[in-house]
């Protein structure tokens, strides 16, 4: 075998090294449920998030209809009696005041109580900022990752690529020999053996070229998902971070005025003035309740439609992945068939010309 | 930082922080408060629990009381919602190893790192109530329908002051009298009604003199005991690069010590945290021996009464058997040594002054 003897045999000892570890439809399925399950865990987390959302607003919107009545109130306006006519259905609002007439109870201590509770909302509110910080950094740290996966699959399908080019060249070349030598003589035979090893060989790295072009492909979509979810997360903790950071300067800012009117109040001095101060505070619920419903709607809005485009993503993974599995199965049957399509004509050929040696068998 | 950011309040940031939280620490410690006062190892634990949250970046800021000096009902409140929220925050962060595996990653697992930690430290640790009521059954006879109690009020005052206040009281129960302390089924726990709750918060913030009277006019009851302990005013100097951190308002915490202050300050010029806490006691009960006033800065009610009302009060007082004495004690750093001394001097009062070393 002339100049073709060495590069074959170069070709057939050659040593494709791919990177990472081996792949197969099976393997690769499998990676790709891993990074979905990180994706799924993420998802999973901003769903507690919102039922935790629900309960927060639920309260909040409770502690603010309290807050806005109380105040309304003592404004005057929301009852024709005035003040003093709505003033015991308004205490029975307040924690601990069922019931009771506002006489019985201090002002000053009433609104500290209303300022804990406040106070306690708004960092509860606040406590979602740090999970969705951590889970945004996370899932930067997977995107990370993927691309690593990308760059890994990239370079595996290249190397099978080329690898199956040299394959195809060699095949071409034993072809070509196998043309000027006397068919079924010994040196027909040996062609005839490393052909079939270049086959086996180029059904095997085939399937690389195919399997590691898929997992970019599905690497690439992973990551756009992951990225999308990323996005979704960090935007809701801006969000709140914004929200929770008015309320609490408000909350902060309104301690020493509740205290004031509230004592005031006590001493029966400025009962109006408590309405600029019950304001304050208003206001800051207001706006941690704002917050709360905003992302009610962000959840929505956002969360549902990721976790839809997530498994339509899931479905097109493993939709593609069992195509790519049949076609393998196809072109393997191809190649079969057309192994014995050769196989047959060679047996044609040699009883036509008087049968020196029996065609190989199967 | 001298300057109020709203009413009566400032906002300490910085270096001064610690030093400030440090001092006030070390003087609670130093004071030998007995049960008069509030419970002294929680305030220091709402302290230590501002300390930390500003160490772990929780926040930027203390705020102060202007008049007080100490901790406004913001920073106490900040305390009281953590420890709330602590056991919850904790179950739901990842493990303290996983931060610290992750911290060099990403800013957010250092700090998140620092929260976990925070909570760990702070969570069963004692803290502060911005207030908390207590009724104690000292002694119930069922025959005669009496019964002893003793009422104990904590409260962060609008004044800005930590206050403290026991009453004990007799009742005298009657079918056709409302109880101001309600007893339950077996006579083994006492609740205040709210009405007499309310009565004593109100009036938390002046004296005891003034609480016995009040408290002693309510039908069925006879008071045997009144007593007082205040924590604060605390006046501070801290050095700060932009110019010493101060007290906004002084003269509101107590005009008499707010106006000594002033003038000590003129001449000040330690580069050392300067501090002076006052520790008031005031007692109006059966049991006290000679009504007088050893508090240099605080005058009895009979001595600061105005002339027109002179006779109205004497016969009040005539009415009740009791006596009232009033105290105060001092921690102060070396700086502020001789002002306080100068202070009792010129009133005339021996005091106990406690240096920190």
């Amino acid at each position: 075998m002339s100049a073709g003897s060495k590069s074959l045999s170069d070709v057939l000892a050659r040593d494709v090294a791919y990177s990472g570890e081996g792949i197969s439809v099976r393997s690769l399925e499998d990676n790709i449920q891993e990074e979905r399950n990180v994706q799924d865990t993420k998802v999973s987390e901003l769903k507690v998030l919102r039922d935790r959302n629900v309960v927060i607003q639920t309260a909040m919107a409770d502690e603010l209809k309290k807050l806005r009545k109380f105040s309304d109130y003592i404004d005057g306006t929301a009852t024709k009696g005035g003040f003093w006519a709505g003033f015991k259905e308004v205490v029975s609002y307040i924690p601990g005041f069922k019931s009771i007439a506002i006489s019985k109870r201090s002002i000053e201590e009433l609104l500290k109580q209303q300022y804990q509770v406040s106070a306690k909302r708004v960092k509860e509110a606040a406590g979602y900022c740090d999970v969705l910080k951590q889970s945004e950094q996370e899932l930067y740290t997977e995107i990370n990752r993927i691309n690593g996966k990308i760059v890994e699959s990239a370079e595996n399908e290249k190397r099978a690529l080329d690898y199956v080019l040299d394959l195809r060249t060699m095949q071409e070349e034993l072809e070509a020999e196998l043309q000027t030598i006397e068919a079924g003589s010994v040196e027909a035979r040996k062609i005839e053996t490393d052909q079939d090893r270049i086959r086996a060989l180029l059904a095997e790295h085939s399937t690389n070229v195919q399997l590691y072009g898929a997992a970019e492909n599905r690497y690439a979509s992973l990551k756009e998902n992951t990225r999308k979810l990323a996005e979704t997360i960090r935007n809701l903790a801006q969000d709140i971070q914004q929200y929770t950071t008015a309320a609490s300067i408000k909350l902060d800012m309104a301690s020493a005025q509740i205290q004031a009117i509230g004592r005031a109040a006590d001493a029966s001095v400025v009962m109006l003035e408590m309405k600029k101060s019950l304001d304050v505070m208003t206001e800051s619920m207001n706006v941690t309740t704002q917050f709360v419903s905003d992302t009610q709607i962000f959840f929505r809005q956002n969360l549902d439609k990721l976790v839809e485009e997530l498994e339509t993503f899931d479905e097109g993974t493993s939709a593609l992945l069992d195509e790519n599995l049949k076609k393998s199965k196809e072109i393997e049957e191809a190649r079969i068939q057309s192994a014995i399509d050769k196989a047959m004509k060679s047996r044609e050929k040699q009883a036509e010309g008087g049968g020196a040696s029996a065609p190989a068998e199967g | 930082m001298n300057e109020l950011v709203t009413l009566h309040t400032q906002a300490l940031r910085g270096a001064v922080v610690p030093a400030y939280l440090d001092k006030l620490i070390a003087a609670l410690r130093a004071a030998r408060l007995n049960n008069t006062y509030p419970d002294r190892r929680r305030v220091q634990g709402s302290l230590e629990t501002m300390k930390l949250a500003m160490e772990a970046g929780l926040y930027e800021q203390v705020y102060v009381d202007a008049r007080a000096g100490l901790p406004n009902m913001a920073s106490f409140t900040r305390v009281l919602t953590d420890h709330e929220l602590a056991g919850g925050s904790l179950a739901r962060m990842s493990e303290t190893a996983h931060y610290e595996q992750k911290r060099d990653e990403a800013e957010v697992y250092a700090r998140l790192l620092d929260k976990r930690r925070y909570f760990e430290a702070i969570q069963g640790q004692p803290h502060a109530p911005l207030d908390e009521h207590r009724v104690q059954l000292r002694r119930h006879d069922p025959a005669t329908g009496t019964a002893e109690f003793r009422l104990d009020l904590t409260k962060l005052d609008a004044t800005g002051l930590y206050v403290r206040i026991t009453i004990e009281l007799t009742q005298v129960a009657s079918a056709w009298r409302r109880k101001v302390i309600d007893l339950d089924a077996d006579g083994e726990s006492a609740a205040a009604n709210e009405a007499f709750h309310a009565t004593v918060y109100r009036n938390a913030s002046y004296d005891a003199e003034h609480l016995f009277i009040h408290m002693h006019d309510i039908e069925g009851v006879s008071v045997d005991r009144v007593q007082r302990g205040v924590i604060g005013p605390v006046l501070f100097r801290l050095p700060h690069e932009q110019g010493p951190v101060v007290p906004a308002e002084p003269d509101q915490g107590n005009p008499r010590l707010g106006h000594a202050w002033r003038r000590w300050l003129e001449s000040a010029s330690s580069d050392e945290p300067e501090l002076l806490m006052c520790f008031q006691s005031d007692i109006a009960a059966r049991d006290v021996r000679e009504e007088k006033s050893n508090d240099p800065i605080e005058d009895l009610l009979s001595s600061s009464i105005q002339a027109s009302e002179r006779a109205r009060y004497q016969h009040t007082r005539e009415r009740f058997p009791f006596k009232v004495f009033k105290d105060r004690k001092f921690v102060v750093t070396r700086g502020t040594e001789g002002l306080v001394r100068a202070v009792c001097q010129a009133a005339g009062t021996k005091n106990l002054i406690y240096r920190l070393r």
